[in-house]
């Protein structure tokens, strides 16, 4: 099966009560935990009524945990969500076992941990924006200040990391964060948080990647 | 020919949203256009005073929306220009007296009418915020050259981005040349590099500026005001046209022109 997308605004490690929830510009919905179809779409149906008509034509991507969805039950849905004036983009397995622990391709870094699921993103991330990936995390594109990325895996930002980046959130501390340019707000890599030294303005032009190496956090050229 | 809605936003409050607004709109107005200025601001409207209209209110947004009063009831005639209009804001309401689904029918409505709209956003993320972009087709943001103000100003670009409105452009407003020199105000290329937004224009810092907006009248009226001057380039690069971001003025005094000759002999 091929790797699976995953993305979450929610603080790691906590549950969140509502499953509907904005992220760059798209719904995200997490009807994962509903085990039949009907009682889905009645969760859809409850979730959409509570929208405004602010986020008409946004596009809806639905985490269906582990079930495979009929053509006609695809249809239902995308009947449900054009009667909110909204277009499926398509769904998710979050809950469905796909690691391909066969791959036995070398990691590019030494050292960095595989994840079967890798989310892609072309865009800058703003100031109030979050987003989660359940492996890693690649970003084409900047991180303000103020936005915040969190992955279970490795972070990749081609461009420049200001923001705050997570990297092996649930607890993987051989997870790194590089960056193309690392000047951070804060790196944080599974139970560890660090800041730049206050006061220390260091402009640095070449790609840096963050790790844990003996119980601290370390910024080194990337050599790859 | 159909008008085109423009919001004029921050984020961050007393950048200059409103002073901006009513400039432009003056300068556009000068060029020709038909511009009405639409004041969002529900609850602390104060676009009129700076236009110097304030007297002339009678009815506004609200009794539009609502049906208490025609829509030309309410737009008022500029004094100086017969094809500048302002739609006032209320000021006994707060801004949840009007409804995104309002704003878009009254701004196609006043499409018809209009070149150009111009919406006053007010300060902030909420409702306030989502009525002005409503029925947007375009989006400028002001920002001063101040980390507070960028961060927000980025924070806006992307709800803007969020609510479809992708070509949001940038004017930095308050600028100071020769704190950028000394390295104390971040430069245009910070800025540009952290919001990755066009840029609209620069609209230098200048004392005038407070005395224009206290006597409601705009800067663009004053040949000799440089933020006036800012303002009437950025309006006609609104307009389509090529116009360099900065001219000879702002290069200031004699001395510094001197010294760019110098530099430019060696």
């Amino acid at each position: 099966m091929s790797s699976l997308l995953w993305m979450h605004m929610r603080m790691e490690g906590k549950a969140v009560s509502t499953t509907l929830r904005k992220a760059n510009g798209e719904l995200w919905v997490d009807l994962s935990g509903e085990k039949t179809f009907s009682a889905m779409k009645e969760s859809l149906v409850k979730q959409l009524n509570s929208l405004d008509d602010y986020l008409l034509g946004t596009l809806v991507s639905i985490d269906v945990g582990s079930k495979q969805l009929t053509e006609k039950q695809v249809r239902e849905i995308e009947d449900i969500l054009l009667d909110h004036g909204l277009h499926l983009k398509g769904f998710m397995n979050s809950k469905s076992n796909s690691r391909d622990t066969a791959n036995s391709d070398k990691p590019v870094l030494e050292g960095m941990p595989e994840y079967a699921e890798t989310l892609l993103l072309c865009r800058h991330l703003r100031s109030g924006q979050k987003v989660y990936s359940n492996g890693n995390l690649v970003i084409l594109g900047d991180i303000n200040p103020g936005a915040e990325v969190v992955a279970r895996g490795n972070i990749l930002v081609m461009g420049s990391l200001r923001g705050i980046a997570h990297a092996g959130a649930g607890g993987d501390t051989s997870a790194v964060v590089a960056a193309y340019r690392l000047n951070p707000t804060q790196i944080r890599i599974a139970n560890h948080i660090t800041r730049p030294p206050d006061g220390e303005v260091v402009t640095n032009s070449d790609p840096e990647v963050a790790r844990i190496r003996d119980g601290k956090v370390i910024i080194e050229k990337l050599k790859i | 020919m159909k008008g085109k809605v423009i919001v004029i936003t921050s984020g961050k409050g007393g950048v200059g949203k409103t002073t901006t607004t009513a400039n432009l709109g003056t300068a556009l107005a000068m060029m020709g256009n038909k511009v009405v200025l639409v004041d969002t601001d529900i609850g602390l409207r104060n676009l009129d005073v700076v236009m110097g209209l304030e007297n002339r209110i009678v009815f506004d947004i609200v009794d539009v929306v609502n049906g208490h009063c025609k829509l030309k009831q309410a737009l008022i005639r500029d004094k100086r220009f017969e094809s500048l209009y302002l739609l006032p804001a209320a000021q006994t309401k707060d801004k949840t007296a009007v409804t995104p689904h309002q704003m878009k029918n009254l701004t196609n409505e006043l499409r018809k009418e209009f070149d150009i709209i111009l919406v006053d956003c007010p300060a902030g993320i909420e409702q306030g915020f989502r009525n002005a972009i409503a029925g947007a087709d375009d989006a400028i943001i002001v920002a001063t050259p101040e980390v507070s103000a960028v961060r927000d100003a980025d924070r806006i670009i992307g709800l803007l981005e969020a609510a479809g409105l992708t070509r949001a452009r940038l004017i930095i407003n308050r600028l100071r040349k020769s704190m950028v020199k000394r390295g104390d105000m971040m430069d245009i290329d910070d800025i540009i590099d952290i919001l990755s937004v066009e840029l609209l224009g620069v609209v230098p810092e200048d004392e005038m500026i407070i005395v224009s907006t206290n006597k409601g009248e705009p800067a663009v009226l004053d040949n000799n005001s440089r933020a006036g001057g800012a303002y009437r380039r950025i309006a006609r690069r609104i307009m389509g046209e090529e116009v360099p971001l900065f001219q000879g003025d702002e290069a200031g005094n004699l001395v510094e022109r001197f010294k760019k000759m110098i530099k430019l002999a060696r």
